[in-house]
């Protein structure tokens, strides 16, 4: 008797089983698990840059120190800076070209991947500068669109797209954040990881508004850090073989103000952060004019509590 | 094959098959809740300083602090019960010390400070020369607040031998209060008529806590940045909240309320009143409308991202008045002399410039300025507390309607480059309704044009005629645009046009303003343009419209068509009032100032120059 039923009690356990794997693994998916208590992320020591400065600029006997200065103020776009006090510049206006950057990341070659911004005036082309990629090429200094995102929509509800992005000496990749579609109610925005030579999307974190990103290596692991464009947190994914945890958000750590939101994050030496920050609100109001509004702090990682700690409050 | 092994085979294969499909299947993804903006409950006040002036603690500061300037002086000291033997010695050493008195007084003005405390000194503020001397003699540190310039001098003094060791100034840097502040702050939250509204009742001292007063030299939770706040709070344990009242101490007022969580994670690292606003404005009236039913009028009203305060649908006694009304942008030019290179990208107080070459080695150079909600905008000036509603008098003083109105400022404001606009909208009790557009200055300089741009949609009905005065009134057929500052001829030497509905038994006439509204005004000289509707053009945000600074053109012409027939079509009006800003003394006019007042406290004075259109009901 009960051999006579063996087949259909194997099929129903068989699918059962399989039904169970899947609904596991899916359910692990669609939740996205914040880590709220302290985190071993590992200690950490600042790493030598794999990165080099544009070929171009040795051609035109520009010589160390070099900064790149994004900043808007003085320059529309892109200007080096360079000489005593920085007081030499390249800036032809071609860089104008596609109005204002944000951010930027070299790579081994010294080309300069570059994140648009909108400032403060709204043109017909702003909203379709924001879903783009730029490229300073390493060899000619000519600044092009790398990469366009079709998916990324600002509006004037919400003028920003592509925001930051941050290169990836492993794998000669780019991480980069847009944080268009977000409103009031939800965060929408989107973490790409872009593989370079192919122009093609790797991987992506979805409803993540990351105002600006960061790779850093600890003894344990590897991981993207990214300041929340939304509140006072910095955030943490693991990388593991390239691969993101993305269903793991760690909360590293919270600013004291809840106005502020983190812009830039360096690693400065041995388990420090240099954290700068800005209020921002998703408007175009010129919130950083006022130089009170800026904050900078340095943080450095306590090991035994598994937190950073603030040393400048 | 037997009949088990068939439904076998059946089960693995509509078994795998659904999980497949349910594999594939991306249902609704929700988005992460944990990072959107908590809602706390906001109160925003409604009562001014004037409220809390007759608070015995409120009024016996001022009038101390009036005294003391009276007698040349600018410095309210600790008073007794702060003091022991010691620290009034180096109360009294510090406040005949030059350099630790020096902020006080800017060329003759006298500046308003207060001494905040005064104690043991820490060591944590002594270099390592002052350390050495303060191991061996009794040193005190002092801290004083200067409420002009927001900044904290300390000093710090041996009191053995009698001598001030150190003077320094903090800028932007508030100390901890003293216990008379502090009480002061007690009284405005008890006394503030927002707090009893939402307690229920009169609140209780011995409910209040002030675990979050300032913390020592820290940034201010004011809404302006640069004021001196604090926040004591009523816990209510059993419901697990809090009420933080918001005591801005420069103005001595209620500056916002919020109900919070008491829990940690819900407790505000630091509650800032603009955020506070921000929140409260978003969630009320640029996420969804609001209502308003009053004197016969009715109608809907929101605020936009970029184009202002938007008054939607409106009626008067039953009888549709208008779709819509809103100041869609303010071009603001300024006139230099010399030339130009209009590729130069130039940005001023953070804010990208336009240049435009004029005429006879003129140029003109300025920005445009969207009004919009606080977040998620294009908006470069954001609007200040939440649209209100209040009471319209006559020159007479006689009540005559209602005005629905929205503050936008530059949060710097009146600080050089910083803007200040009013989007009013005036209703009358008779029918007839005005926009106005109210300009507070300050701008960079003297010589500003200032351009509201202002977009009204009428609802007489899907077919209007629009009418221009001259003598007699003629009928416009197309699309097109006229300068009112150029008009010589007015019906009733008030109106210069009108519009009514196609059976010719409703309308409305427009009357320009020329100064006639007794607000002070030196007229609209304003530019009207006539446009067909057309969904695209206006009926949602419009990014800004036009050049800033090209004065030929206002930004509308691209909308218009002369081919386009407006004969019996849904109209749209489009004025563009021209104003002039004045900074001559006396003459002030789209200006603001800030002085010292006689109390040693900063005095803005506001010029503001109203403009806009009045709409007058016909009667057939």
């Amino acid at each position: 008797m009960f051999k006579k039923y063996l087949p259909i009690l194997l099929s129903l356990v068989v699918v059962i089983a399989i039904g169970f794997v899947i609904v596991q693994k899916k359910s692990t998916q669609k939740n996205l698990k914040v880590v709220d208590e302290p985190f071993n992320i590992g200690s950490f020591t600042k790493q030598k840059p794999c990165i080099r400065h544009p070929q171009f600029l040795s051609r035109l006997n520009v010589t160390q120190p070099i900064t790149i200065d994004l900043s808007q103020q003085q320059f529309k776009g892109l200007a080096f800076l360079y000489g005593k006090n920085f007081s030499k510049v390249i800036h032809p206006r071609a860089w104008e070209t596609f109005e204002h950057f944000s951010t930027y990341a070299l790579d081994k070659e010294g080309n300069v991947f570059l994140a648009p911004m909108p400032f403060i005036s709204i043109h017909p082309t702003t909203f379709n500068l924001q879903k783009n990629i730029y490229k300073l090429d390493s060899l000619t200094g000519k600044i092009s669109i790398f990469m366009h995102f079709d998916e990324v929509l600002p509006s004037a509800s919400n003028p920003y797209g592509i925001i930051s992005l941050v290169y990836d000496c492993d794998d000669e990749t780019l991480w980069v954040s847009a944080i268009d579609k977000s409103n009031y109610r939800e965060q929408k925005g989107t973490i790409y990881h872009i593989d370079i030579k192919h122009k093609r999307v790797l991987q992506r974190v979805e409803n993540i508004d990351a105002l600006t990103l960061t790779l850093l290596k600890t003894k344990t692991d590897k991981f993207l850090l990214f300041g929340s464009a939304r509140k006072n947190l910095l955030y943490a994914f693991k990388i593991k073989k390239q691969k993101i945890f993305k269903n793991l958000k760690i909360k590293l750590l919270e600013l004291p103000s809840a106005n502020e939101r983190i812009r830039k994050i360096k690693i400065k030496k041995a388990n420090h952060l240099e954290l700068q920050t800005i209020p921002f609100s998703y408007t175009l109001i010129a919130e950083t004019s006022n130089k009170n509004e800026r904050q900078e702090y340095s943080v450095e990682w306590d090991n035994q509590l598994f937190q950073f700690k603030f040393l400048n409050k | 094959m037997t009949k088990e092994i068939k439904i076998s085979i059946g089960i693995l294969f509509f078994g795998v098959l659904s999980l497949v499909f349910y594999w594939f299947y991306d249902g609704s993804i929700e988005p992460i809740k944990e990072d959107t903006f908590i809602e706390e409950r906001i109160i925003l006040a409604q009562y001014g300083s004037e409220t809390y002036r007759n608070v015995p603690a409120v009024q016996a500061y001022l009038s101390e602090l009036r005294s003391i300037i009276k007698r040349g002086k600018a410095v309210i000291p600790l008073g007794d019960n702060e003091l022991n033997s010691d620290t009034r010695v180096v109360q009294n050493i510090l406040l005949a010390d030059e350099k630790f008195l020096k902020t006080t007084k800017k060329k003759s003005q006298l500046i308003h400070h207060d001494v905040m405390n005064i104690h043991a000194v820490l060591v944590s503020s002594l270099n390592s020369g002052l350390k050495e001397i303060c191991r061996e003699k009794q040193c005190y540190q002092a801290e004083m607040y200067n409420f002009v310039d927001n900044s904290t001098v300390r000093a710090i003094v041996n009191l053995e031998d009698k001598k001030v060791l150190q003077v320094e100034v903090f800028p932007n840097m508030q100390a901890d209060i003293s216990l008379r502040l502090r009480h002061i702050a007690q009284e405005i939250a008890l006394n503030a008529p927002e707090i009893k509204k939402e307690l229920k009742r009169r609140p209780r001292r011995e409910e209040m806590s002030m675990a979050n007063v300032r913390g020592a030299l820290q940034g201010s939770p004011c809404e302006n940045s640069e004021h001196l706040c604090v926040a004591p709070t009523f816990s209510d344990y059993e419901k697990e909240q809090a009420l933080w009242a918001i005591i801005d101490l420069t103005e001595l007022k209620l500056s916002a309320g919020k109900w919070a969580g008491l829990g940690k994670t819900t407790t505000p690292a630091c509650i800032s009143e603009r955020s506070l606003q921000n929140r409260y404005i978003m969630k009320n009236f640029c996420e969804k409308d609001s209502y308003l039913e009053r004197n016969g009028w009715k109608f809907a009203y929101r605020l936009t991202g970029s184009d202002g305060l938007e008054v939607i649908d409106a009626s008067f006694k039953g009888e549709s008045v208008l779709k819509s009304a809103k100041i869609v942008d303010w071009h603001v030019a300024y006139a230099g002399k010399g030339s130009v290179d209009s590729a130069e990208d130039v940005q001023l107080a953070g804010r990208h410039v336009e240049f435009v070459k004029g005429e006879k080695e003129k140029f003109f150079f300025g920005y445009n300025d969207a009004m919009g909600c606080p977040m998620f905008s294009t908006s470069v000036v954001l609007p200040f507390n939440a649209p209100l509603v209040k009471d319209l008098y006559d020159e007479k003083k006689n009540r005559v309607g209602f005005y629905l109105t929205q503050d936008y400022r530059n949060p710097k404001w009146p600080m050089a480059c910083n803007y200040r606009y009013e989007n009013r909208f005036e209703f009358f009790d008779d029918g007839s309704f005005r926009v106005v557009g109210v300009n507070k200055g300050r701008g960079c300089g003297e010589e500003a044009i200032y351009r509201p741009v202002m977009r009204i949609d009428m609802a007489l009905g899907e077919k209007e005629e629009f009418y221009k005065y001259s003598g007699s009134w003629n009928k416009w057929l197309s699309e097109q645009s006229d300068f009112q500052r150029e008009a010589k001829f007015y019906e009733q030497d008030k109106y210069l046009y009108k519009i009514l509905n196609q059976s010719l038994d409703r309308g409305y006439y427009i009357e320009p303003n020329r100064g006639q509204f007794y607000d002070n005004s030196r007229g609209d000289n304003a530019t009207l343009f006539v446009s067909k509707y057309k969904e695209q053009e206006g009926s949602k945000d419009l990014l800004t419209l036009g050049s800033c600074c090209n004065l030929e053109k206002d930004g509308v012409e691209q909308y218009m068509n002369e081919n386009e027939s407006i004969d019996g079509e849904n109209l749209v009006i489009w004025y563009v009032p021209r104003i002039k800003n004045d900074a001559r003394e006396g003459q002030e006019y789209c200006w603001a100032d800030t002085v010292i007042g006689l109390d040693g406290n900063i005095k803005v004075q506001e010029f503001p120059c109203s403009v806009g259109p009045k709409f007058v009901p016909i009667k057939f």
